[in-house]
């Protein structure tokens, strides 16, 4: 029987050394040179672009690498105290705990209190001791009401919880966790975030978390370690890893520090508490006023914005004229959908009419029915009452772009005139002779779509309505800004464009217009310069900051501390109420 | 969408129930579906079946099960009337069929077929009792330490069954959604790509596995939530099924014969016995909790409070 005690003295909760490693068969290897420790307690944020290296380094961290994943390895890894490299990953699961993307693949048994006592039963552990363990676990992340629940009856969120819960129920010294909101919505996100920060302070966890969204973590983040191309770019403080990042990728940078680079502000907040203290102490310094950005320039509906929010660029410039028909008419519409044993109205008389060459963001937390409208409009569900009709003819691009990729050569997935015009639609025609394996995730999500639009275009012309459901799942920033251009050009084209989304940024992106579903029922609906800076977890962090209405992105921001707070702009950065800001530290 | 027949946790005698005792009560119906011929026997064992499903909170397995058992029914029933001859009560006279010859439809054979249809619907009833109320993470620990890699192996399956269901439904829907100029997507492809698809799932789950501490050869414990108050009732109710099916059988009650002409038992004895098995789905009824007596002259004050050491005697 393997030894599971783990040694208490360790030093680090986490020490690697001079790490290589080269997947099988690969050219190159995955992580280059790797060197760093974990202290006990210690909270870090693993940042970087996708393919950069982060989920390799967590899965050697776990002894997954190279234990499961096979590979070749140079250089040391300890978890604890215990050699990763020497033991497997079943040996060191009592000193590690990890937590994937996918929540659907990382549990095994039918119910919650078995999925979360099984690794404690596995290690022989007392049936007392198993039970206390899983209340406490329970009552830590706030799941007890789900104990006695099948796991496939449980959200996204319910389901991420649940995979937390089996890797802190053996008490590990090291969490990691890989991008773990990338499926949850703000809601849920935020609530899993400083869930971990609890953990973190109260039971002494390390943790190590890859993220994308840096705006949602970096606050609680002690430490970031960012990654490129397999090594480490940078590692240290999270102010000062914003100020690299301002230099070196600016994909990383977070909302909030780009608003406080684009006005000439500094230091460059963490978090939102953090900038609002540093606005606030820059203000009463230099004015005096209670609020003098309450006196700043509002964006309202009609007006012009800046970038991020204007009309299509190309309706613009080439004069488009816009369909008269709507692009989508939804009318009272029912869905109902079968939970378990019993019925439920997801939609519950949704009214909502899209014209040709807008661009909407379908918001709401996870069950409010975003998809189920979607594919109600898509003819995947039927209505118990009232209509969802897309009189031009749509495209609708699911959760799981490689859902539509089933052939080896994309030319074999869109054959004939029909399907390179597709493919020219999303630049996609250079790629013809391809396997859709070797794409970039990008392209891949790209090739969906030509696949969905091919034959319902007519020549060139794109049907009334593309949909997207959710379409940046596990995408980095750079990802992203490409996707709002693609999203613009078709809208460009006449075509409406709605599109199912959690992250908010990405919605400030892309979305002249915000609607926000709640348990099946509109609930707002009006310009996305009203919507995203009207709350709390639906508004960007730049919205979060300011707080002022309608002003979401960092440019916007940028341009009302310009024209209100001259006082900003006249000081050097970083020696405006220095002090204040590091105490912040949030 | 779920399965009808996936397990859903309900706080339920038959659920609390250690696999074993359950096992032995639905088993006990299926051996008497198997030992009896008879339609009357057969029905009421159905019957039972249907009805400790309901009590058990399995309404949507049972009428899953039903409709499968009743479409099976009829399907064997058509086909045993037009491949078996035998019987004296000719219905249509089909003439030369290629394969099968003269085809005679009779009453005896279409009777016949009804009645292996009526044993295929109530073992499929009983299955689907047993898929909706019988915990598998339990019956796979108590087969781990007979079988640990066999346990492994069925864990990894049960997991996969319901991912590779819902990595089916999406790549359904997204070849619904594929627009006309697109290649079409045919059976054989969409069942290639579930295939690699579900291939990358099971190393994930082997993974997830893995991390638990599954290679660990770590000492078995018991289980905590080990038997339950009811068991003894579900093994007391299989035994008697068992018992009396037995006794039954050696008596000759709940005979039956198709041929040459249909003979069906239905003595006194065949029709306790029928209704013993209706009875016996009774067996995961919750029974509400007794209240403890209050005597006329006590208060609604002393609800709830501690007995005192003089109401106790001490």
């Amino acid at each position: 029987m393997p030894d599971l005690a783990i040694p208490t003295h360790a030093t680090h909760a986490l020490a690697i050394d001079g790490l290589t490693y080269s997947y099988p068969h690969a050219p190159e290897p995955a992580l280059r040179d790797i060197s760093l420790s974990l202290t006990p307690g210690e909270f870090a944020l693993l940042a970087g672009l996708s393919a950069c290296g982060k989920s390799t380094l967590l899965r050697a961290a776990c002894g997954l690498v190279p234990h499961f994943h096979g590979g070749e390895i140079n250089g040391r890894i300890e978890v604890a105290s215990i050699d990763a490299i020497a033991k497997g990953p079943g040996e060191l699961a009592a000193a590690v705990g990890y937590v994937a993307q996918d929540p659907e693949t990382q549990v095994v048994s039918t119910t919650v209190a078995a999925e979360i006592e099984l690794p404690l039963e596995l290690r022989g552990n007392s049936p007392t001791s198993r039970a206390r363990a899983v209340e406490e676990v329970a009552l830590a992340l706030a799941i007890p009401h789900l104990l006695d629940r099948a796991v496939d009856t449980l959200s996204g969120g319910e389901l991420q919880r649940v995979a937390l819960a089996a890797a802190l129920v053996t008490r590990p010294r090291l969490v990691l966790l890989d991008e773990p909101t990338s499926q949850l919505d703000p809601v849920a996100g935020d609530e899993l975030i400083w869930l971990l920060r609890r953990l973190n302070e109260e039971w002494g966890v390390t943790v190590l978390l890859a993220e994308h969204r840096l705006e949602r973590c970096l606050a609680a983040a002690d430490r970031v370690i960012a990654m490129a191309t397999g090594s480490i770019a940078f590692d240290g403080a999270p102010r000062d890893f914003l100020a690299w990042a301002q230099g070196a990728d600016t994909a990383l940078e977070t909302p909030a520090a780009r608003l406080f680079s684009l006005s000439g502000i500094g230091p460059l907040p963490v978090g939102v508490r953090d900038a609002r203290r540093t606005l606030a102490s820059i203000s009463a310094a230099d004015r005096g006023e209670s609020d003098p950005l309450r006196t700043a320039c509002t964006f309202s509906a009609g007006e012009a914005l800046p970038a991020g929010n204007s009309p299509p660029k190309k309706l613009r410039e080439e004069g488009v004229r816009l369909p008269s028909n709507p692009a989508l008419d939804v009318r009272d519409l029912w869905v109902e959908l079968s939970r378990g044993e019993t019925p439920r109205d997801v939609l519950r008389g949704v009214d909502l009419s899209i014209q040709g060459g807008e661009r909407v963001a379908l918001m709401g937390r996870n069950g409010a029915g975003k998809s189920t409208l979607l594919r109600t409009v898509g003819g995947l569900l039927h209505p118990v009452r009232g209509r969802a009709e897309a009189p031009d003819g749509m495209a609708l691009l699911t959760q799981n772009p490689s859902d539509y990729l089933i052939r080896e050569r994309v030319g074999d997935e869109l054959p004939g005139e029909a399907g390179l015009a597709a493919l020219r639609v999303v630049g996609m025609e250079h790629a013809v002779d391809a396997d859709p394996r070797d794409l970039s995730g990008g392209e891949r999500q790209r090739l969906a779509l030509a696949i969905a639009l091919a034959g319902r275009m007519e020549g060139d012309e794109l049907p009334g309505l593309v949909a997207l459901d959710e379409p940046t799942r596990g995408m980095d920033r750079a990802r992203k800004h490409d996707l709002c251009e693609l999203i613009e050009e078709l809208a460009g084209r006449g075509a409406g464009l709605l599109v199912a989304t959690h992250d908010v940024e990405f919605a400030a992106g892309f979305a002249q217009r915000v609607v926000l579903l709640g348990d099946g029922v509109v609930i707002a609906d009006g310009p996305a310069s009203e919507v995203l800076s009207g709350g709390w977890y639906f508004a960007t962090e730049v919205a979060r900051v300011l707080d002022l209405p309608g002003v979401i992105t960092a440019e916007q921001g940028a341009a009302t501390l310009r024209t209100s707070g001259e006082f900003a702009l006249s000081r050097p950065i970083g020696l405006q109420n220095t002090n204040s800001a590091e105490e912040s530290g949030d | 969408m779920r399965s009808p027949f996936a397990y859903t946790p309900r706080p339920g005698p038959l659920q609390a129930a250690l696999p074993a005792a359950a096992v032995t009560y639905l088993g006990s119906l299926v051996v008497v579906a198997f030992l009896y011929p008879s339609p009357i026997v057969l029905a009421a064992t159905g019957a039972g079946l249907v009805l400790a499903g309901r009590l058990a909170g399995a309404r949507a397995a049972v009428s899953a099960a039903l409709w499968m058992g009743v479409t099976l029914a009829f399907f064997i029933a058509a086909v045993n009337a037009l491949v078996a001859n035998r019987g004296e009560t000719v219905l249509a006279r089909l003439g030369e069929w290629p394969v099968l010859g003269q085809v005679d439809v009779t009453l005896e054979a279409i009777a016949e077929g009804a009645v292996l249809g009526l044993r295929a619907a109530v073992v499929l009833v009983a299955f689907a009792v047993y898929s909706a109320c019988v915990d598998p993470d339990r019956v796979l620990r108590a087969l781990r330490p007979l079988a640990g890699r066999s346990a492994l192996t069925a864990t990894l399956v049960s997991r996969l069954v319901p991912v590779a269901a819902a990595d089916a439904a999406r790549l359904r829907d997204a070849a619904r959604l594929r627009g006309p100029a697109a290649a079409p997507v045919g059976r054989a492809p969409l069942a290639r790509r579930l295939l690699a698809g579900s291939l990358d799932r099971a190393v994930d789950v082997a993974a997830t596995l893995e991390l638990r501490g599954y290679s660990l050869d770590a000492p078995r414990t018991k289980y905590r939530h080990g038997r339950s108050r009811h068991d003894r009732r579900f093994y007391a109710t299989g035994a008697a099924i068992l018992i009396a099916a037995v006794a039954g059988e050696l008596l000759g009650t709940g005979a039956f014969h198709a041929y040459p002409t249909i003979a069906i038992d239905s003595g006194t004895a065949t029709l306790v016995f029928s209704a013993l098995l209706v009875l016996s789905g009774l067996a995961p009824m919750r029974r509400n909790p007794r209240r403890a007596a209050v005597p006329r002259s006590a208060g609604p004050s002393h609800r709830g409070s501690l007995p005192t050491p003089e109401a106790t005697g001490a």
